[in-house]
């Protein structure tokens, strides 16, 4: 039951991206591509901290 | 009747207050979603070296945000003080965002910085996380209602004048606010604050590294900053183009300006690398040329002629003429509301409207029915922005950009073998790449609005007219104040902020829960001090 | 032409609301600025009255920064005339207000004394001098402004500098930096204890005192006071100009509004209210309440000028016909209309999160608290 509620939050929350995405897309695709643009270039710098953590740990587990 | 002495002083006031404004700007923009990127980490993998890091650079986030607000407030000022027509004769359209800045964008950044810098023992870590990406969002879209006020004044969509009220007013505010140059260039100055932020942090990092001082905060900064900094200087230059080929349909002057174009060439046509341009020959002395690029390069199309400069004068010269009947129909509409023989000739000359204004400055008594041949020839050469200015300042940004990407595809591939620490050569490039993206972002501003003369409102509001009508005296008076300002601002400002990167993180190695900025501290109860110890 | 009617009026009140936020909130951080060097007798206690608006000061500032915005959305010819017809005023504005950012983020960033000694003083600057104009340019609207438009509706000062500082304008002057001085005391008291927190409660009291005896001779004054009177104008409803208008002076004419609708009266004695009860809170130990009626103070104060004013709202002296009204001043009916459904969107958003800040910094600064934190303001 859990996981069919989560599911269905997910499947909401990607329905509303989709359509604010073709809305968005038409009218303002600059505005979205920013808000796209940013959401990847915080989550790919913030993956890329935790990466060098990982990459650390492997580093101390071989030395 | 204005002075002209006095429109210039006023241009080079607001031109110096804008340029220092912005030198705080874009670091603020693209800082708060660093740190909100740093924060994220340290929520999602609750490592107390991500808290540091916050903490550390939200230390130099502060100090830079404060100068950021105060000589934003000067900005507000400026356009009422100094701008007065200007102010009067768009304020119905250019008012509004700026209104709605404050509703929607300033108001949450403002609130939650505080919040940020005091909250870190009274907030859970959640709430503190979503606090921080509030920060950041605010501050972005105070940038995107700005620049959307300033599109405006690019490419003036969603507005007509009105004879009735004698200003422009607002028809369509979804064109207003959805204007391709006013979403291109909010995407390229907001990405462009990003880049600022990550070569500072990069940079600052890069100094520790090579100092061996703070080496674990500085290789995750450093790493965090380059992934950054790469993406968002792609982002820079791809809205770049973007925003130059919308901005060139708009305004052919500012684009005839930035390539140095004066004849209409065949298309394609060729691009000029470098050139020596001559306002006054209409011509370059010399320009080193690569055939065949230019077209392409604006037009997006091999087939699309570039209008030169001396094309683009002729057809002002043209309408200037035709604006003339407006401005004379408008002068009796203004006290004969009703009239239907003024209304209709205003009606026919109405787009030419911002050409016959432009002729009021040289005609006997700013009387436009008594401007001669001679005065409109004069009115149609001033629509030509300073080509030498532009095109040369516009180079400079470019090169610039195209520099700030390559250094990042060196840090990314440093970063990525974890190694950048060893690179020592590169580490010491780091710290002096910092100034690039600032002198980046002030030749962009001078690009956009240099490029923009000689109109406050793109063929709309001449700039002459839009000034105030305040005496020299005034006009001294307030640079001298600002000057004097200023200048002490910048200096305790580079101080603080030097001593603070120098004195680098507090580490605390054996109490890492311990607050390392903002006042938490002075304000946790008794409880929340017990439970930080347990941290 | 009905919508447009109700549309100028409610945005002529929102702007009243706007600058009733503005005196409250930037008011009371400005008062704490006016207050520093008093109830903070050593380096911490100035330290615990600056972290007690620490958290806030930056948010409320955005009242200020509003009003401004606003004015120039919704009534443009009213921002670009008195702005730049106030120019040397405005500028002494603008500067003290900028240095009050770097006061608070700067001030405590360095031992040294005499670097603070510095940033205090700017900081009191910055806290006296803003509120001082504030209330002189309120004060100034009702004696009205040197100014005249030519046809294509340029504006012209020709008034001096020093007539802004006739001895009206600095009644009322004072009279917005004595409420400033009540609610700086009343937000200090709510979140201190000890000296701090007496010396505090008797600034609300003078506070309060002398705004009493001010605001009793400005109501004198005004009702025997040239005022400004509509003869002859186009329809409210309409869009216009202030070219199309003709005014006259007449004496007591700012009572008008308060003549022709008795009930309007209550304006005035909520300010009373606010102001006597809130003394007497402070005085029996209950800072907010005397924050909430000093804030009630400020409403009836403020509110008293605009009815007294209304329709005017920048009167010319030198052409009065070419006054500014709510009128002839204001943005179109679309803007009026879009920026309406903005503000009903977000100011209640705003009013929730800044409660939410308050909450979240509730209760006592304490001194020993901002010593032992070296990054607090």
């Amino acid at each position: 039951m859990k996981t069919l509620i989560q599911f269905l939050i997910y499947l909401l929350i990607a329905v509303v991206v989709i359509v604010l995405g073709i809305i968005l897309g038409d009218a303002a695709s600059w505005y979205f591509a920013w808000l796209v643009g940013t959401v990847m270039i915080v989550l790919i710098s913030a993956a890329g901290g935790a990466l060098l953590d990982t990459q650390e740990e492997e580093k101390n587990k071989a030395g | 009747m204005i002075n002209d002495t006095v429109v210039e002083l006023s241009r080079w006031q607001f031109a110096a207050t804008a340029l220092y404004h912005f030198l705080f700007v874009p670091l603020t923009l693209g800082l708060s979603f660093m740190l909100a990127a740093m924060e994220t980490v340290y929520v999602t993998t609750g490592k107390k070296i991500y808290r540091d890091m916050t903490m550390f650079w939200g230390k130099l986030f502060l100090i830079n945000f404060a100068l950021g607000v105060a000589t934003g407030l000067t900005m507000e000022f400026e356009f009422g003080t100094n701008w007065s027509f200007y102010s009067s004769f768009v304020g119905d359209i250019f008012g509004a965002p700026l209104a709605i800045e404050g509703l929607m964008a300033f108001f949450m950044e403002s609130t939650f910085v505080g919040l940020m810098a005091f909250g870190w023992q009274r907030l859970s870590k959640g709430q503190h996380l979503i606090v921080t990406y509030l920060v950041a969002l605010g501050s972005n879209l105070s940038a995107l209602w700005i620049l959307v006020a300033n599109g405006f004044m690019q490419d003036p969509q969603g507005a007509s004048f009105n004879p009735v009220t004698m200003r422009m007013e607002l028809t369509n505010f979804a064109a207003l606010i959805f204007s391709h140059d006013a979403q291109a260039k909010f995407v390229h100055t907001s990405i462009a604050g990003y880049v600022t932020a990550a070569i500072f942090v990069a940079g600052i990092s890069a100094w520790y590294m090579l100092r061996g001082k703070h080496i674990e905060l500085a290789k995750r900064s450093f790493r965090m900053a380059a992934l950054f900094g790469v993406l968002a200087t792609a982002g820079v230059i791809t809205l770049g183009d973007a925003l130059g080929f919308v901005g060139g349909n708009a305004q052919p002057s500012k684009l005839a300006a930035m390539e140095a174009m004066w004849q209409t060439e065949p298309a394609p046509a060729p691009f000029n690398v470098a050139a020596w341009p001559s306002q006054s020959e209409q011509r370059n002395t010399w320009a080193l040329q690569i055939p065949y690029v230019l077209t392409p390069l604006l037009t997006h199309t091999l087939t699309k002629e570039v209008p030169g400069i001396q094309e683009i004068e002729a057809q002002a010269a043209q309408r200037i003429k035709n604006g003339i009947p407006a401005v004379e129909a408008l002068k009796v509409l203004s006290s004969d509301p009703t009239n239907a023989q003024a209304l209709a000739q205003f009606k026919a000359h109405e787009k030419d409207l911002g050409y016959g204004f432009l002729v009021k400055r040289y005609a006997a008594n700013q009387d436009v029915s008594l401007a001669t041949d001679a005065d409109i020839a004069k009115a149609a050469k001033d629509t030509i922005p300073e080509v030498a200015a532009i095109f040369w300042t516009f180079r400079i940004m470019v090169a610039l950009g195209l520099i700030m990407l390559a250094y990042f595809i060196l840090a990314v591939i440093y970063t990525l073998r974890n190694n950048v620490q060893n690179q020592r050569w590169f580490l010491k490039i780091a710290p002096w790449m910092i100034p690039v993206p600032f002198l980046a972002c002030e030749t962009g501003w001078l690009v956009a609005e240099l490029g923009r003369q000689p109109w406050t409102v793109y063929e709309m509001l001449p700039t002459w007219m839009s000034a105030s009508s305040h005496s020299v005296g005034y006009m001294v008076f307030s640079l001298t104040g600002f000057v004097l300002l200023y200048s002490v601002f910048i200096a305790v400002e580079m101080y603080l902020m030097v001593k603070f990167i120098r004195q680098g993180p507090d580490e605390h190695p054996h109490a890492p829960a311990q607050p390392q900025t903002g006042s938490g501290g002075a304000y946790a109860p008794a409880g929340v001090m017990m439970k930080r110890e347990e941290n | 032409m009905e919508a447009y009617l109700i549309l100028k009026v409610l945005w002529w009140l929102l702007l009243g609301v706007l600058l009733m936020g503005l005196a409250i909130m930037v008011g009371m951080d400005m008062g704490v600025g006016t207050l520093l060097r008093y109830v903070g007798r050593t380096d911490t206690e100035r330290r615990v009255a600056l972290n007690i608006i620490g958290p806030h000061w930056d948010g409320n500032q955005v009242w200020f920064i509003l009003g401004g915005g606003a004015i120039f959305a919704a009534f443009p010819l009213i921002y670009g005339t008195a702005f730049s017809g106030l120019y040397v005023v405005m500028l002494l504005l603008l500067w003290s207000m900028i240095v009050r950012p770097l006061g608070f983020e700067y001030r405590s960033k360095l031992p040294s004394a005499g670097w603070r000694n510095a940033w205090d003083w700017t900081l009191f600057i910055s806290g006296f001098l803003p509120m001082v104009i504030y209330g002189a340019a309120i004060g100034n609207m009702f004696r009205g402004v040197p100014f005249h438009f030519s046809w294509d509706m340029t504006s012209y000062y020709t008034g001096s500098f020093i007539s802004l500082f006739n001895p009206f304008a600095i009644l009322t002057g004072l009279l917005s930096l004595s409420l400033s001085i009540y609610m700086g005391g009343a937000m200090l008291m709510g979140r201190s204890e000890g000296a701090l927190y007496e010396r505090a409660r008797s600034a609300v009291a003078f506070g309060g005192g002398v705004a009493v005896v001010l605001f009793t001779i400005g109501g004198v004054w005004v009702a025997n006071m040239q005022g400004y009177q509509i003869v002859t104008a186009p329809d409210p409803g309409t869009a216009q100009t202030p070219l199309q208008q003709t005014v006259t002076l007449a004496d007591g004419a700012w009572l008008g509004n308060f003549r022709s609708h008795a009930i309007l009266w209550l304006v005035p004695a909520l300010g009373y209210a606010g102001m006597v009860l809130g003394v007497l809170a402070a005085r029996t130990h209950k800072p907010t309440l005397a924050w909430w009626l000093g804030a009630l103070a400020w409403i009836g104060v403020i509110g008293t000028a605009g009815t007294a004013l209304f329709p005017f709202m920048m009167p010319s002296s030198s052409n009065p016909s070419q006054s500014l009204t709510v009128w002839n001043s204001i943005s179109s009916e679309l803007t009026l209309s879009w920026m309406t459904g903005w503000a009903i969107v977000f100011v209640p958003l705003i009013l929730w999160y800044t409660s939410w800040a308050f909450y979240v910094m509730r209760g006592k600064v304490k001194g020993e608290a901002v010593e032992a934190d070296d990054h607090a303001y």
